[in-house]
């Protein structure tokens, strides 16, 4: 009597485990904007009724979670924020391999065999137009005295676009630049959003190297704020989507993908004010063939992440 | 008697035991676990203590370490300059317009700390609030310990000041007046009377602040990286969010932060058991203040100047924020907007239902906490049973844990592949983490309270015939009820708010207050993230507050 019910509780316990299952719902991990993973994933159940489970956190969370869950992942889809983290999980095996019928307008250097690009951001500088400095034209700009002690640079060890920036120009003049910027009072200022907003207020006039996408949208809400893409070059940091390799729905993360490249998927993709991945989707912004880009070698970049942050932390003092 | 004393303290050990090992053990033992084995996560035991060397023999530890104390010891010290005198005078004296100071000086307890930072930079900050009103700035001020220390002062004396305020009135004037008649001084019968009697209050009030401040990630994060000035919970999050993840590194520092918590406790145990506190006899106290006399107006002005810093500044900051169409129109009529708000009642972004979340995982998370809570903190002061210190000690682990920590622990522990069913990717591993990180306010209040109830009123219902839980149900818990139940008040506000752990936890598709609000900031939208904050800041100071007047009215809690 006692061990039917228990084998009734179990049994009902893991119909309701596979109710969950049976769906075959897609868990979709993102360090992009809130709104934009939403549109995607509302678009992407209308169409093949799929629903689709987010958790949207920065990079370094998202990452967290996945370290912490690697004995029982449950990630189907992850989008990161630098395409680090797409070169890092092919190197220890974690991705499918997957070619979207759809990333044949997708630049090859924005793609690999397990990764694709969502979309793409530049670097600027973000300035506060009534700031009562000039509008600066370059990087070098900013350490003029006009900019003294005005200046924010967000952390390269918190935002993986800066520490690209930071790392293709420290490589021009061997951190000429930054010690420039920092004997101008230019100050490392958290992460994207917390070097951005002093600027917002006015405590600041500009950020040297910011993440467009989230100033342009400011723009567009109507704050005092520009950004310039300087004519010397910057870089760029595309978003990659991968399917990981212990996914059980491979064929409706891929239908995700499928839908992320589309027309539909990168016209809300350039509504959130990224470049589309794809060049032959429309934009009201600058797009890749707009900038110039700075030429650097992204392996060995990365390979001196350390150094090179730790040179940046003796640059600026004391952390 | 000493059997018939354990026949009715047994279940609750027992209820205690259960529930701190679910809440308490299994992802204490798990962040254990992965700083001694560093491919924990990947379901290996391969290659134990390799991370302990290189973490243990950073360079930049020690400084961290130091730091820590240091932030630490200048929170409480802040907090207890402005709190003590303050709690002393609402307790012996007749204060004008007491119930408004006293919910004045509740708010800051229910703004998030990181929200109070980001509304103190926006106002301090060069061309910040105080600039446009008054013409000039403090960022030099607010960028440094002593800014830090004042953030987080303003943030945590709530805490000493309820504790002073109702300690002090429960030991009461009847004491000192003794010593009165005996021919103290007023000062002398303050000093030696009045303020040792209140010492379990005061001493646990403090070291719940020292606690709060080592753990506190918000305010370091956002003022102490501009000074150079690195705590380990920087530390710990910076080793979590920097790719590659350092887990094992990161659950080593936490342990050694948890050790800092632990020696912290000890010191209060230890101050404690020299001597007993019981004021509460049979003798019912006299309630009667004395009235402040000439010291009137300069303990107004303390009052208002203290209310003012805590909570109006941070407030206002919040609300114009909020109310501003761009942040870099400024203080302005023309730059004035309901908009913000419009879009947290028009469901944006999904703030409707995180509110309701948060709401409900609050309420879920006081119950929970406030039971087992009780039930430790009786076990722990009036039973002898065996294993009651270790009891204590569980409860006072989480005091240490960092959010992030507890939410790392927590994933390691219950995602394993092989638990047939797990709460995992629910609402309740959020509860879990909640009932984790705010376990040891209940407790401490709850012991605080136990402290001071002489055993002889439950040795006298029990030689009555009343039988153990009887006892406990009639005599002790209404006795202690005023300070549980303001104890799950504020565990109700904590929870609603609380950030770290919420963010890498969080169910898929589940968002919370906090981490709306944080992603309104993360994307730019500071002025929707701070009219979410204000909302949420006004429910959590209004609900506990009717709730509070309805127990008052029903004669549950007395005044």
């Amino acid at each position: 009597m006692f061990k039917s019910l228990k084998s009734i509780t179990f049994g009902a316990l893991a119909v309701t485990l596979m109710a969950g299952v049976a769906h075959a719902d897609i868990t979709v991990y993102t360090a992009g904007p809130q709104g934009l993973i939403d549109k995607l994933s509302a678009g992407f159940t209308k169409e093949t009724g799929v629903k689709v489970n987010v958790f949207q956190a920065t990079t370094g969370k998202v990452m967290a979670r996945i370290e912490a869950e690697a004995s029982n992942p449950v990630v189907d889809v992850l989008i990161s924020a630098s395409w680090d983290t797409a070169t890092d999980f092919a190197k220890r095996g974690w991705l499918v391999s997957y070619t979207s019928p759809n990333a044949a307008q997708v630049p090859d250097f924005l793609k690999t065999d397990t990764a694709v690009a969502q979309g793409i951001s530049a670097l600027g500088i973000a300035w506060n137009t009534k700031s009562g400095t000039p509008k600066p034209a370059e990087w070098t700009d900013l350490t003029k005295p006009e900019y003294k002690d005005l200046v924010n640079i967000p952390d390269p060890a918190q935002s993986g676009s800066s520490f690209e920036l930071t790392a293709a120009l420290a490589g021009q003049d061997d951190f000429k630049l930054f010690k420039d910027l920092k004997d101008n009072g230019a100050i490392i200022a958290g992460a994207n959003a917390e070097a951005l907003n002093p600027v917002l207020q006015g405590a600041k006039a500009a950020v040297f190297g910011a993440v467009d996408y989230i100033t342009l949208n400011a723009k567009e809400k109507g704050e005092a704020i520009d950004v310039i893409f300087p004519e010397s070059g910057t870089v760029i940091a595309p978003r990659p989507a991968m399917i990981l390799n212990w996914s059980k729905n491979q064929d409706e993360a891929k239908k995700f993908i499928d839908y992320m490249l589309s027309d539909e998927g990168q016209k809300l993709v350039a509504d959130q004010m990224l470049m589309p991945a794809r060049t032959d989707i429309p934009a009201n912004r600058p797009l890749i063939s707009d900038l110039k880009l700075l030429k650097y070698d992204t392996a060995a970049v990365y390979g001196k992440r350390k150094e090179t942050l730790k040179q940046v932390t003796d640059t600026f003092g004391g952390k | 008697m000493r059997t018939n004393d354990s026949s009715g303290a047994a279940p609750a050990a027992w209820l205690a035991i259960a529930g701190l090992t679910v809440i308490v053990g299994v992802p204490f033992i798990a962040v254990v676990l992965q700083g001694i084995f560093p491919n924990l996560g990947q379901g290996s035991f391969a290659g134990p203590f390799s991370s302990l060397v290189a973490t243990l023999f950073d360079s930049a530890l020690v400084g961290m370490a130091g730091n820590t104390i240091l932030l630490g010891s200048c929170v409480v010290l802040a907090s207890a300059l402005v709190a003590v005198p303050l709690g002393v005078f609402r307790a012996l004296y007749r204060i004008p317009l007491a119930p408004l100071w006293d919910v004045l000086l509740l708010v800051p307890f229910m703004i998030p700390p990181y929200i109070a930072t980001l509304g103190w930079i926006m106002t301090l900050q060069p061309r910040g609030y105080l600039q446009q009103i008054a013409g000039f700035n403090l960022a030099p001020f607010l960028f440094s310990l002593f800014g830090m220390t004042m953030v987080m002062a303003f943030n945590t004396f709530p805490v000493v000041y309820f504790a002073v305020s109702r300690t002090v009135e429960a030991v009461g004037a009847r004491y000192a007046d003794v010593g009165r008649v005996f021919g103290a001084s007023p000062a002398r019968a303050f000093w030696r009377i009045t303020l040792p009697l209140s010492a379990p209050g005061l001493v646990a009030s403090l070291m719940l602040v020292f606690a709060a401040a080592i753990e506190e990630y918000g305010t370091p994060a956002a003022l102490g990286r501009r000074a150079g000035f690195q705590v380990l919970v920087t530390g710990i999050d910076l080793r979590i969010s920097d790719w590659p993840i350092d887990l094992p590194g990161a659950a080593i520092l936490s342990i050694l932060l948890v050790v800092m918590s632990l020696l912290t406790f000890l010191l209060q145990r230890w101050i404690l058991a020299r001597r007993s506190y019981q004021t509460v006899g049979g003798k019912p106290a006299a309630k009667d203040k004395r009235p402040l006399g000439a010291m009137k107006v300069p303990v107004m002005i303390a009052f208002a100047v203290v209310a003012f810093l805590a909570t109006g500044v941070p407030l206002l900051s919040i609300l114009f924020t909020a109310l501003s169409r761009t942040i870099s129109g400024g203080l302005g009529l023309d730059n004035i907007s309901a908009e913000n708000f419009l879009s947290v009642f028009n469901n944006s972004a999904g703030a409707l239902g995180a509110l309701l979340n948060s709401f409900s995982l609050g309420i879920g998370t006081a119950l929970i906490t406030g039971l087992i809570g009780v039930l430790a903190a009786y076990t722990v002061v009036k039973t002898k049973i065996r294993g009651r210190v270790a009891i204590d000690t569980m409860t006072i682990l989480p005091n240490a844990l960092p959010g992030i920590v507890v939410a790392v622990g927590l994933i390691l522990a219950w995602n394993m592949p092989w638990l047939p069913a797990t709460p995992y990717n629910t609402a309740f591993i959020l509860l879990l983490a909640y009932c984790c990180i705010l376990l040891p306010q209940p407790v401490r209040y709850t012991t605080a309270a136990f402290q001071q109830i002489g055993d002889s009123l439950e040795a006298a219902a029990r030689v009555f015939g009343a039988s153990g839980v009887t006892a406990f149900r009639r005599i002790l818990l209404p006795l202690v009820f005023p300070s549980l139940a303001s104890a799950m008040l504020l565990v109700f506000a904590l929870a609603s708010r609380e950030l770290v752990a919420s963010v890498v936890v969080a169910p898929v598709g589940m968002q919370t207050i906090a981490t709306f609000i944080w992603r309104q900031f993360e994307q730019g939208s500071i002025g929707l993230g701070m009219a979410m904050a204000f909302i949420a800041i006004l429910i959590t100071t209004l609900l506990p507050l009717l709730l509070l007047t309805l127990l008052r009215r029903s004669g549950l809690v007395a005044e």
